[in-house]
């Protein structure tokens, strides 16, 4: 019997050598351990065995049968793999071919992407979002921010007019005068919105562009801080390397005044079309707000004091970006669109 | 502000370069808006004198020249007829420039030359400055110019000019004397302040000044100038003019626009034989009052306008331009020299209206002051006297209701320091203020100042703390303040819902494959017709604006839908491939309330062989879906700019969103657009309205769910959703879930005017697995209840 054994185990080890398929495994599972097969018959014949050779012949068994299912067990692996090789090779893809969209590209326009970076970076300093209408009352657009009737610093900013009291806004610093009316300070606000002037369309020029204006009103401020502020949200745009200066300058709605000058995005500074060989661009204007302003609407400048910035989206977008042309940004053309 | 350096040089040691004054001047508050060689198309053009002359061998027309260039002799070829041997010519010699052209070697006809000679019109050169500058051909030299000498030197027009940007606050500045001052401040020296020689005049002046408003007139101060000879002015006063822009007239035209660059005040000369009974009277001009200006211009003036009058007439509008009728002319033999101070705002009121814009009215409307008008006056009297233009009469005439002491003012030392984060003692404060002659004495806590006449920007009320810690600033130095962040108290910077739920939708929207339009905000009634929305809608009620560019956008938009159309034919006249865009922006109605209502608004527009109504209608409940809106529904209806029966309303329970729909094809060739156009116009606020604001977890279900179908013939006028309703809605103790529409068929088999709408839905129960009589149960009653609803189970 033990030589049947070990016939049917050199058979078997023979044949699973020479398997090619799995389906030949199959047979050769079915011929030795299934219900005929070799290894079950033996099994049948061992009733009539005595209990010691019992004994014996069932521990052999089991040792053919544990070892040759564990050989069935590495070939059947090996034909798994094999068998998954050729899958993988029948199913290879050629991945240099096109993308399958379920839709287009989708894009945010670049200037609500400039926008959300400016935000984003003075929200982290402590600001908030307040806004005002885009059609606003000539009162909080000039007069309240010390630009009374016939200021000749009106003349700055030709306007759109609803009616005599009603214009379209020509700078967000309405959006102050409203801020002040109806909070408490202190406070840090980020003012995001449209404007419009009488300006015919150009390569520089809109006459409706997107103005974000930074409003700070606390007890201690002063030029060094707006300095801090402003220097902070000028690296989160542009990055660390750019510098900044900020330059003595003129608004009614401040005092002292100043303009933030950059050094050129397009040149680093060495001096190029874009910043006329000045090696500078000039981003923003702003100051310490104006005790008129202050007293206009009830805080005593004395106390209170506010420090204040007014940008261009679009000419902060342009520099980002380096768009030659602010009309890109209004004509919706897709393949400018696209690229941001 | 033009400053030409030779000028400046005046006043001043100019001890830097030039980058480096620039660079002060920029820190101080004076941008430099160019710096322009007062010659700018010329350079390198040399003398050179021509020491002999032959003819070309091969060309009649042409001369070779040796010319002695100082160093060498050259070779030059001219065809000019006016040269000779022995003349001193400019010489555009290798390298020169001349606008766009640099001179090489050249090669005519075999004979080699080295440039060009020059004609006065390349210096841009009139008789009147060189004498043979208009000739037709070569400019002659005088005898004595020196070889080799630069062009530009030999005719003094080799200086440069700084034009600083002036910031409104600085009318002062608009002079040479103002700017000088700065620019002595800037360089760290004393300005040496030009003198003033008063005239005395001879006898009495005939001319007397009557000013009867005050308010709009504060001072009036004349001369009166006899034997007037008219001529030329000297070569350095025409000089100085060019150089700032202004063409010489002659001598007493010349004197009042040389005071004017240099003191900044604006002064004009009447011929006094035409100023009835020498009386000069200011006074509001009578309604319909017509006076004819210098440039003989008719203006019709009113009451709101200052008149510069004798008794019989009006002899100039003040403060704007003097009169046609007292014009000084080459026959003029008396003068009445007018130095004034008018009220800006009404100045700048005339000019608008009468659209009359001269620099003497930009220079009242920005500010000038009564000190300085006296001393201009003084300095052109001064100017005639020295040109020995006329003889002075008489005492100035001065008619003055304006305050002329000089302002003090009282100044926080502490408030400055905390604006300009800086400890400066009011000593040291005076210290940084002296060059700029701000005087004053420190006290305990504060500095008195006396404010020089000409700055009239500085103020003594609440703003002077802030008025000089700019000074000090701009002294001191921005760049020498540390940057430095806020500190405090903290704040919770936040971007609040109101903003953060419009980056969520545009967000989803581009998810969605949109990209973002801006359009401006302008339109026109003629754009809103074409959409045909008809008169009584709301879109109607557009704001007017009162001064726009023209009548295509001088209304302000009701809705994003005109812009978004014409970016959408921009897109596909220019065929760039992309079929879906939004635009999240205002819309504006005259509700005849103080100010217009503003609404936000999200507009869609879809185009393209892969877009249909559904494919929008996809988007908007993907839009929905993010923004936890509840019940939302899709209504028939809409704007009259959709095809009907291709439109709906938007609800989300019983709010209404918004609209969509196939854009109408009349509007669709309205706008030539070639394409059809799917558009939906949505409210921000509505969206936010409706928001779901708590959204809370539902438990996942625990027991599976069985899928069903089934097809259903009705007629084409029964809408899905209405059936779809119907089987959410039937009787049942199982939950009916995701009811879905999957296929709707018309044709054969379905009978004419019927279609065939196949749904399927899940059926499950909360707390156990349905068993097969459940789901029959179920299934039936949704059968009969579609029956009932006239929806007949498909045979």
């Amino acid at each position: 019997m033990i030589e049947e054994l070990l016939k049917i185990k050199q058979d078997a080890l023979e044949r699973l050598a020479a398997a090619q398929s799995e389906a030949e495994l199959q047979a050769l599972q079915q011929d030795v351990f299934g219900k005929g097969g070799q290894l079950t018959s033996i099994l049948r014949t061992m009733g009539q065995l005595t209990a010691e050779k019992r004994a014996a012949i069932g521990a052999a068994v089991n040792e053919t049968k544990q070892e040759l299912e564990k050989h069935m067990n590495e070939a059947r692996a090996r034909y798994k793999k094999k068998a998954q090789e050729l899958r993988f090779l029948r199913e290879e893809l050629d991945i240099t071919e096109p993308a399958d969209f379920a839709l287009p590209k989708g894009a945010l326009h670049p200037m609500t992407q400039t926008y959300r970076t400016i935000r984003d970076a003075l929200v982290g300093m402590g600001f908030s979002m307040f806004g005002g209408p885009e059609i606003e009352l000539d009162d909080n657009n000039f007069t309240l921010l010390n630009l009374p009737l016939d200021h000749p610093a009106r003349d700055m900013q030709d306007t759109f007019f609803v009616n005599e009291k009603v214009v379209l806004r020509t700078h967000t610093s309405p959006c102050e005068i409203r801020a002040l009316q109806t909070l408490k300070p202190p406070f840090r606000l980020v003012m995001p919105g449209r404007v419009f002037r009488v300006d015919e369309v150009d390569a520089s020029h809109s006459p409706v562009f997107m103005q974000m204006e930074g409003f700070v009103v606390d007890r201690n401020l002063n030029i060094a801080n707006l300095k801090g502020t402003l220097d902070a949200f000028v690296h989160a745009v542009f990055g660390d390397d750019v510098k900044t200066r900020l330059r003595p300058s003129y608004f009614p709605f401040t005092e002292p005044s100043a303009e933030l000058d950059i050094s050129c995005t397009i040149c680093g500074g060495k001096g190029c079309r874009v910043c006329k060989g000045t090696g500078w661009i000039e981003i923003l204007g702003c100051g310490i707000t104006n005790p008129h302003e202050l007293q206009n609407c009830g805080l005593d400048p004395k106390e209170w004091t506010g420090i204040a910035f007014g940008l261009g989206v679009d000419r902060m977008t342009s520099l980002k970006y380096g768009i030659s042309d602010v009309r890109y940004e209004y004509e919706n053309d897709a393949r400018f669109l696209k690229q941001f | 502000m033009k400053l030409p350096k030779k000028w400046l040089c005046e006043y001043v040691d100019f001890n830097v370069t030039d980058e480096e004054f620039v660079e002060r001047m920029m820190w101080r508050g004076f941008e430099l808006a160019s710096i322009d060689k007062e010659l700018q198309n010329v350079s390198g053009v040399i003398t050179g004198k021509i020491i002999s002359l032959e003819q070309h061998p091969n060309a009649n027309r042409l001369k070779v020249c040796q010319v002695d260039i100082g160093d060498k002799v050259v070779q030059i070829l001219t065809n000019a007829t006016n040269v000779f041997e022995g003349a001193i010519v400019p010489v555009a010699y290798l390298g020169a420039v001349i606008g766009d052209t640099t001179f090489s070697k050249a090669n005519i006809r075999g004979v080699d030359s080295y440039g060009m000679f020059c004609s006065g019109h390349e210096f841009g050169l009139t008789e009147a400055e060189y004498p043979g500058a208009e000739v037709d051909g070569i400019l002659i030299l005088s005898e004595d110019t020196p070889l080799g000498m630069d062009m530009l030197k030999v005719l003094q027009k080799d200086d440069i000019v700084f034009d600083f940007d002036l910031t409104p606050n600085r009318p002062d500045c608009n002079s040479i004397i103002g700017l000088c001052r700065e620019a002595a401040a800037a360089l760290g020296q004393d300005m040496k302040e030009p003198q003033i020689k008063h005239v005395k005049g001879e006898g009495v002046a005939s001319a007397h000044v009557s000013v009867e408003n005050p308010v709009l007139c504060p001072r009036y101060c004349g001369r009166v100038l006899k034997d007037i000879k008219i001529a030329p002015s000297p070569k350095w006063m025409q000089r100085r003019l060019r150089a700032m822009g202004m063409r010489p007239i002659n001598n007493i035209v010349d004197i009042t626009n040389y005071v004017l660059v240099e003191y900044g005040h604006p002064m004009h000369a009447f011929d006094l034989s035409c100023i009835a009974d020498d009386h000069i009277i200011v006074r509001n001009a009578q309604k319909d009052e017509v006076v004819t200006t210098l440039d003989d211009k008719q203006h019709v003036m009113d009451e709101s306008m200052l008149l510069i009058a004798d008794p019989k007439k009006g002899v100039g509008v003040a403060g704007v331009m003097g009169g046609l009728n007292s014009e000084i002319t080459e026959s003029t033999n008396t003068v009445f020299f007018e130095s004034a101070v008018f009220l800006g705002s009404n100045i700048r009121h005339t000019s608008r209206k009468l659209h009359q814009v001269t620099d003497a009215a930009a220079r009242f409307t920005k500010g000038v002051e009564p000190v300085n008008a006296l001393l201009a006056l003084e300095r052109a009297v001064e100017l005639v006297e020295e040109l020995g233009a006329g003889t002075v009469v008489g005492d100035v005439i001065d008619v003055c209701n304006a305050d002329l002491d000089e302002r003090q003012i009282n100044v926080d030392v502490e408030h400055v320091n905390r604006l300009l984060n800086l400890s400066l003692t009011g000593e040291q404060m005076l210290e940084l203020l002296k060059p700029i002659h701000l005087y004053g004495s420190a006290h305990k806590d504060t500095i008195k100042l006396a404010i020089p006449h000409y700055r009239t920007d500085i103020e003594s009320g609440i703003e002077a703390d802030a008025d000089i810690a700019e000074e000090i600033g701009r002294i001191y130095g921005f760049q020498n303040i540390p940057s430095v962040l806020m500190h405090g108290d903290t704040f919770q910077g936040c971007v609040s819902e109101e903003y953060a739920d419009e980056d969520k939708i545009k967000d989803t929207l581009v998810g969605l494959g949109c990209l973002e339009m801006y359009n401006y905000n302008f339109t026109s009634p003629a754009a809103l017709t074409a959409l045909q929305i008809p008169n009584g809608d709301e879109r109607m009620k557009y704001v007017k604006l009162l001064n726009p560019f023209g009548e295509e956008q001088s209304v302000m938009r009701t809705t994003l839908y005109m812009g978004m159309l014409t970016s959408c034919a921009r897109n596909i006249n220019r065929k760039t491939g992309h079929g879906r865009f939004m635009e999240v922006g205002n819309v504006h109605f005259d509700n005849s309330i103080v100010l217009p209502e503003e609404r936000k608004m999200i507009g869609l527009a879809f185009f393209g062989e892969k877009e249909s109504f559904f494919t929008l209608k996809a988007a908007i409940i993907r839009l929905c879906e993010v923004m936890h809106l509840p019940a939302v529904r899709f209504v028939k209806g809409g704007c009259d700019c959709f095809q009907p029966g291709r439109k709906a309303l938007i609800y989300s329970g019983e709010t209404l969103l918004g609209e969509m729909g196939q854009l109408h094809p009349d509007v669709q060739d309205a706008y030539s657009i070639s394409q059809t156009i799917y558009m939906a116009e949505l409210s921000y606020l509505a969206i936010r309205s409706c928001k779901h604001d708590k959204v809370r977890f539902a438990p996942i279900p625990r027991f599976p769910v069985v899928g069903r179908d089934l097809a259903v013939v009705v007629d084409n006028a029964v809408e899905a959703q209405a059936l779809i309703d119907v089987i959410k809605n039937t009787p049942t103790d199982l939950i009916i879930d995701e009811v879905e529409l999957f296929d709707v068929y018309r044709g054969q088999g379905v009978a004419e005017g019927k279609k065939n709408l196949a749904f399927s839905f899940t059926l499950r129960a909360e707390d156990h697995t349905l068993t097969d009589d459940e789901i029959r149960t179920a299934f039936d009653a949704i059968i009969l209840e579609l029956a009932n609803n006239n929806a007949p189970l498909r045979q």
